[in-house]
């Protein structure tokens, strides 16, 4: 059983204070959910937890069993057990996904055949795989390849960021059951960033947190996604300021 | 006795005008000072041309680097300090002989050239008759030095023939080399050449290469350079014939105090020619790069092509790259175009790389490896493989450093 733990984060970008005091913990197995309007600071958190060199932490704490990631290399924080999927996975021109995934530590021959079996539980075409990483895949078929990541250095935990933006159903109920199956296979903690409710119906949470400016403003179970649906974000963001 | 010595000796022992002429304009000419435009990038004040010694001796260490390369190829050619050794294999169509040299008109103002054309055992003349297609390459291993060495080469690729060509050249410590090439493709032909520089990181490599490109005849020529203390890389391309074409790929990684210093000239003569020239390259420590290309389109080449792109990358804040593309077109009925960027690694790929797992040193070697791959990729398979596996080991070096 593992922990991620997030105490009193405060990030900025530039000079602007983006969290403020962020807490979260939450144990593997588990699927939490992060919602908030547009600007809350659910990227950011994303991004600075995996060591993006334009988000400066200015202050607290992100652990996992212990381990404080904020001092870690964006490479340790994946050795020590976080992924990220993102929003808009990058390209990187001229590198293979394979060679990648053999630097960061994955073993054995067989890994280009584990990506195969990831993609096809995915419904990525593998031939896809051999591209240069990311470079003319679609927005959904980089979030598919994300994926096969993901299967691949099997974190504790993943935090996906905006996983529903640029899938169409099918792609989101691929993404979704893959992520579900992965609490049970390895037991493996799920943090998704949304602001849209389609993904709560592919992926059941334990918890959702509502964010609002910079900190989570409220915690609860599926009764807060109702909440939302029938009053939006306003009353939350009351909470925040 | 002096370098100047040794060669007045040996060009008056072998009575031979041509010879006497040659030398005779190189010193005329002198080494050329770094004032000279075409020159101002070199660090010619370290040459010190006077501490080589002439290396004439033809036989050649043991084994070589190109073992590989011969192992799939169709015809191995070995020279030693411009020496023909022996020629491994028969091949149909293909002549090859060590032949007297001969400067001409188009040399007239290259001391180094001159030199070479004085000096050289002889030019490795390699004849490919009209209509031959070979399907494995053609391959010229040619290693020099210790010393000053003049290994020349003419390629005469016939009417209709289809051939790779593929030259590596390696030394011992303390060279100095003047490689001279002409690649003469006549109609309908396709020559396709990849020179590997290998040179032990001391040398002094100043090549020259040349290819006149004939009706409907297509030159495609890739230059990698890793070695050499000063790497001077001259590569021009006459394209004479109506729908001849061009591709010129070159690609470099400096290292330590490396100066890798490129100059191309892609001249247009005849309608409806193509040139494209990529250069690629990355300078790491305190090395630094030229690049200086010419496009030039003479009046009535009607619809030419030509693009140049020339990318550098920066390794380290004490490397430096020089990009300097030049047009001169007198043509109106024309296609052109040139970009050139200079710039280090991108963080934010970089960081995706890193969030993957892997480590910022992998990472940046893969970025850099990425970065040359499309250059690489573009060789004949046998020596690709060969520059990747060295390519691979440099980069840890490189970014070890970094």
């Amino acid at each position: 059983m593992s922990q991620l733990v997030i105490e009193d984060l405060h990030v900025e970008i530039g000079s602007r204070e983006v969290l403020r005091g962020f807490d979260l913990t939450m144990s593997s197995g588990e699927v939490h959910v992060i919602m908030g309007p547009n600007g809350s600071g659910k990227s950011t958190l994303a991004h600075a937890l995996t060591g993006h060199p334009g988000y400066r932490i200015t202050g607290g704490r992100a652990s996992i069993d212990g381990v404080n990631l904020l001092e870690l290399t964006p490479s340790e924080r994946v050795h020590a057990g976080l992924f990220l999927a993102l929003q808009h996975p990058l390209d990187v021109p001229g590198v293979r996904l394979v060679d990648a995934l053999v630097s960061a530590g994955a073993t054995g021959e067989d890994v280009r055949e584990r990506m195969r079996v990831e993609a096809e539980r995915l419904g990525l075409r593998d031939e896809l795989l051999d591209r240069f990483i990311n470079v003319d895949l679609s927005g959904g078929e980089r979030k598919r390849a994300e994926m096969v990541q993901f299967g691949i250095l099997r974190p504790h935990f993943a935090v996906l960021d905006e996983i529903d933006s640029g899938l169409d159903v099918d792609a989101l109920g691929a993404v979704a059951r893959r992520l579900s199956q992965a609490t049970t296979e390895w037991n493996c903690g799920v943090l998704a960033i949304t602001h849209f409710r389609r993904l709560l119906q592919e992926l059941t949470p334990d918890v959702i947190h509502v964010v609002s400016a910079g900190r989570v403003v409220a915690t609860g179970g599926a009764e807060l996604s109702e909440q939302l649906e029938a009053e939006g974000y306003e009353p939350f963001a009351a909470l925040g300021r | 006795m002096t370098f100047l010595d040794q060669a007045r000796n040996l060009v008056r022992a072998a009575h031979d005008p041509q010879r006497v002429s040659a030398l005779a304009a190189f010193e005329t000419l002198g080494v050329p000072s770094t004032t000279d435009e075409v020159w101002r990038y070199a660090p010619l004040g370290d040459l010190g041309l006077e501490r080589f010694e002439m290396a004439n001796d033809p036989t050649p260490p043991s084994a070589s680097v190109a073992r590989d390369l011969a192992e799939r190829a169709a015809l191995v050619i070995r020279v030693h300090n411009g020496h023909l050794v022996e020629v491994r294999g028969t091949c149909e169509g293909v002549e090859v002989a060590l032949r007297l040299a001969q400067s001409d008109d188009r040399y007239a103002h290259d001391a180094f050239a001159q030199l070479a054309f004085a000096l050289s055992p002889g030019v490795l003349e390699i004849t490919i008759a009209p209509g031959t297609v070979l399907d494995a390459p053609l391959v010229v291993d040619s290693s020099v030095g210790p010393g000053a060495s003049f290994p020349l080469l003419r390629v005469l690729a016939g009417a209709r023939s289809s051939v790779s060509l593929v030259e590596h050249l390696s030394s011992a410590d303390g060279s100095f080399v003047v490689p001279v090439a002409e690649y003469v493709v006549d109609e309908s032909a396709a020559l396709r050449v990849g020179t590997y520089q290998h040179l032990e990181r001391d040398a002094w490599h100043l090549g020259r290469s040349l290819a006149t490109v004939g009706r409907d005849a297509t030159m495609r020529q890739a230059v990698i350079s890793l070695g050499a203390h000063y790497n001077r890389s001259r590569n021009d391309a006459d394209l004479v014939g109506t729908g001849a074409s061009n591709e010129l790929r070159t690609t470099f990684l400096g290292r330590g105090d490396q100066v890798h210093d490129y100059r191309t000239r892609q001249f247009h003569r005849a309608p409806r020619t193509t040139s494209v020239l990529l250069s690629k390259g990355a300078v790491a420590g305190e090395s630094r790069s030229v690049y200086t290309g010419l496009i030039e389109i003479e009046k009535g080449a009607k619809k030419t092509d030509a693009r140049q792109t020339n990318h550098n990358l920066l390794l380290s804040p004490h490397a430096h790259a020089d990009s300097v593309p030049n047009l001169d077109i007198r043509e109106n009925d024309v296609v052109c175009a040139h970009a050139s960027s200079v710039g280090p690694l991108d963080e934010l790929q970089l960081w995706y790389l890193e969030s993957r797992g892997v480590p910022r040193a992998d990472a940046e070697r893969l970025m850099i490896q990425g970065f040359l791959y499309e250059m690489v990729a573009a060789l004949p398979v046998s020596i690709a493989e060969v520059i990747e596996t060295t390519l691979a080991r440099e980069l840890v070096a490189v970014v070890e450093a970094r």
